[in-house]
């Protein structure tokens, strides 16, 4: 197990691939002391920025196991492209933690900067904390965001959680902003808490789930149904009844939107086209 | 004997370097050296033309010494700015709206050669339209064709007639174009009979000195018959009504920061869907429904949008409705969309920027390749996070209009300033370089907002030992790499 520590308060914002389970896979200490690491515009060893310490554990999965301890808020792509393997951040982490995984774990004890788990294709991203905007969706102009793998918020979520979403589960315990699910395609978003509006908007498919209050339902849906519950996950319901929108009419489509009754009654005007 | 002949020329055809609409036809009297009149132009176009020699002008380089301001020569603030750009790490380079091409080139060349990062003025106004266009795509033209062929005009977020006072007057309704008559008449014939209305109000209110002030007309149920007439229509889309709105046929208000839902609404209407609500951004859907009528029968249409609609709540995604909006139009008619840049050359920084790295605004060098990624990249974020450590500032006033918490990183920080004026930021700043006026004393090109690339004239001669920002970059950017080349002799 690789533990490391941040030496020091960072300034300028680190770009971090190689902290990822693939690459420390089979390397020394001083191997990975010496990893190439970019501070700003100036290029360094991740010995010049972390302390690397290693530790010997019996467990043969935990071999693979990187742990950040202190505040990483300016370091991003903290295990892009990973594959297997696990990661536990104990502090704030930056951007694009997780971008484009295929596999493995990230498990953060803090918060998280935009982009986490960007255009995933699988894996876990388990997040304590709260995350800011764009989770699990595609960089600028790209149309290809989350293609399967798992997010778990507990914290709240920022703008465009799950924007351009083709598969995969995410699930934010807190509230979320504004465009939950924006041009998704399928997957499964649910959010327990109040949603700031305008979710679904644009999308074509898959299945959102709004478990609090949801400001307004875009004009372009329309109300098919009350449910009495609503699948999340494998064995994983949640009780309801719920409003069941379809939509977005603007995509000619039939995404489903659930949003919780009893939260919203401002939407009981709705039930009279029932 | 006590006669002096006077120097007086004409230079005609000059191009205003103001806003985004470029105009090109500007007629210029210059005497003694000195713009004297402003023919064709508008108040603002009058007003930096004529008042390029003003007290506001820096003349000598400035650089601060013990918390002061004082006068070094060039040479020395050059130098003063280069090794303030070498050393840093991460620093940022900002501006570029209100210069010339030209010198965003080289200072594109500067940002890779100090590995930081370079951002326009995109970044506060339309930046969301951008990344817009790179998610749907956008069906544009140039304005000649708008002029020439538009039978619908809508403005959305947008008052033209404060903003880019002779957009009106040149490419949409009050021009003259092949196709279609000028509607100006007809305006001139509204706007008087509206003034003599309110004349009669303010009289009535006079006479009936306690009289409670005249109640709201209340919203009609239907178009006003002006939509339904023969040839040009304009259409104000807003939240409140605006100069611009008062000469349009007909004004749309919407709830502030409902626009994404009413552009929604339109392009449901549009794909012939029913709406399960009855009224939408404060709008009644029967409304909509008519105005969408309109959209479709229309011959050629055009939607200009401003910063009402990229900066309002939703941001990117109300210019990606809007865009898609236009685009589902043309499934049933002509229609073209286009922003309302607001400097000369916004779009001509965002041109340059894309020809050399593949990105048109918010690029970072630190990496030595360009990376794009608004939000991560874009000054403003990288302020408000503090993670730069110098900064460059080109013909612009971040300090002044930047959120506070940016600011006050900036100008934290060393602060190298090329501007005409003595602007807020200079007044902070650490080096300050006077340069001359783009389109006055330094020629060079501009883009106007539909993408045309126009000349700017040099009319008169910049003061004395003022240089072009252009010229001023290239002397940056030597001095740096003299520096860089130090640099690496000595690591080695």
């Amino acid at each position: 197990m690789i533990n490391l520590y941040p030496l020091k308060e960072f300034e300028f914002p680190i770009i971090a691939e190689c902290i990822n389970p693939d690459i420390f896979q089979d390397k020394t200490r001083e191997d990975i002391e010496k990893l190439k690491i970019w501070e700003g515009n100036r290029q360094r060893k991740l010995e010049e920025l972390f302390k690397v310490k290693a530790t010997k554990t019996e467990d043969q999965a935990e071999e693979t196991t990187i742990t950040i301890r202190g505040d990483v808020s300016k370091v991003r792509k903290i295990g892009a492209k990973m594959t297997n393997g696990e990661i536990v951040i104990h502090g704030d982490v930056g951007m694009h933690l997780g971008e484009e995984m295929e596999g493995g774990t990230i498990t953060v004890h803090g918060n998280v900067g935009g982009w986490a788990g960007s255009m995933m294709k699988g894996g876990t991203i388990e997040i304590h904390g709260n995350v800011g905007d764009y989770l699990g969706a595609p960089y600028r102009g790209s149309s290809r965001g989350m293609r399967g793998g798992k997010i778990i918020v507990y914290g709240n979520a920022g703008n465009e959680a799950g924007a351009y979403m083709r598969k995969g589960v995410i699930k934010i315990y807190g509230n979320t902003g504004q465009f939950a699910g924006l041009r998704m395609h399928n997957g499964t978003i649910y959010v327990q808490e109040d949603c700031e509006g305008r979710a679904g908007a644009c999308m074509t498919g898959g299945k959102i789930v709004v478990g609090g209050f949801l400001e307004s339902v875009l004009p372009t849906f329309t109300i098919e149904s009350v449910k009495k519950n609503v699948k999340i996950e494998e064995n994983e319901r949640v009780e309801g009844p719920f409003y069941l929108f379809l939509g977005d009419l603007t995509e000619n489509s039939k995404g489903k939107l659930y949003v919780l009754k009893e939260k919203n009654p401002h939407l009981s005007h709705y039930e009279r086209l029932l | 004997m006590g006669y002096v002949k006077r120097k007086m020329t004409i230079v005609k055809a000059v191009t205003c370097p103001v806003c985004g609409s470029l105009c090109d036809d500007i007629e210029l009297t210059i005497e003694n050296g000195r713009i004297v009149k402003v023919k064709n132009g508008c108040a603002m176009c009058e007003s930096k033309f004529l008042s390029h020699n003003s007290e506001h002008r820096v003349l000598k380089p400035l650089i601060r010494k013990n918390g002061k301001l004082v006068e070094v020569s060039l040479e020395e603030a050059v130098k003063r700015a280069a090794e303030i750009l070498a050393e840093a790490n991460y620093p940022i380079l900002y501006g570029w709206s209100s210069t010339s091409c030209e010198a965003t080139r080289v200072g594109l060349e500067l940002a890779e050669e100090v590995g930081g990062v370079i951002d326009n003025t995109a970044v506060v106004c339309h930046g969301p339209s951008i990344l817009s266009i790179q998610d749907i795509g956008i069906s544009s033209c140039t304005l000649g064709q708008i002029r020439h062929r538009a039978d619908l005009v809508v403005y959305w977020g947008s008052n033209p007639w404060s903003a880019h006072p002779r957009h009106i007057e040149r490419y949409t309704a009050f021009s003259e174009g092949r196709f279609q008559r000028s509607a100006w008449k007809g305006y001139l014939t509204k706007i008087k009979a509206s003034i003599a209305k309110k004349k009669i109000e303010s009289a009535l209110r006079r006479v009936f000195f306690r009289r409670k002030p005249s109640v709201p007309p209340q919203p009609r149920m239907e178009l006003p018959p002006a939509m339904f007439k023969e040839g040009r229509k304009l259409i104000v889309i807003d939240v409140r009504k605006t100069k611009s709105a008062e000469i349009a046929d007909y004004f749309m208000q919407v709830e502030p920061n409902k626009d994404y839902e009413l552009l929604q609404a339109f392009r449901a209407l549009i794909r012939d869907q029913e709406i399960d609500v009855d009224e939408v951004a404060g709008v009644p859907v029967g409304y909509l429904e008519e105005v969408a009528d309109l959209m479709i029968r229309c011959g050629f249409g055009i939607l200009f949008f401003g910063v009402g609609l990229t900066m309002s709540k939703g941001k990117l995604r109300n210019i990606d409705a809007a865009l898609s909006l236009v685009r589902d139009l043309n499934m049933r008619t002509k229609f073209v969309i286009m922003p309302m840049r607001g400097h000369f050359n916004v779009a001509g920084a965002n041109t340059v920027f894309t020809w050399q790295t593949g990105y048109p605004y918010a690029v970072d060098f630190s990496l030595g390749y360009p990376r794009y990624n608004p939000g991560e990249t874009s000054v403003t974020d990288v302020l408000l996070r503090g993670e730069s450590e110098a900064s460059l500032i080109v013909a612009s006033d971040p300090v002044a209009n930047f959120p506070r918490k940016a600011a006050e990183h900036l100008v934290k920080n060393p602060l190298i300033v090329i501007d005409p004026h003595m602007s807020v930021t200079a007044q902070m700043a650490d080096v300050v370089i006077p340069s001359a006026f783009v389109g006055i004393e330094a020629s060079g090109t501009a883009y106007r907002m539909d993408h045309v690339p126009l000349p700017l004239k040099k009319v008169v001669d910049p003061p004395k030992g003022v240089l072009p920002d252009e010229e001023i970059l290239r002397r940056i950017l030597s001095e740096v790499r003299k520096l860089k080349r130090k640099m690496l002799v000595e690591a080695a």
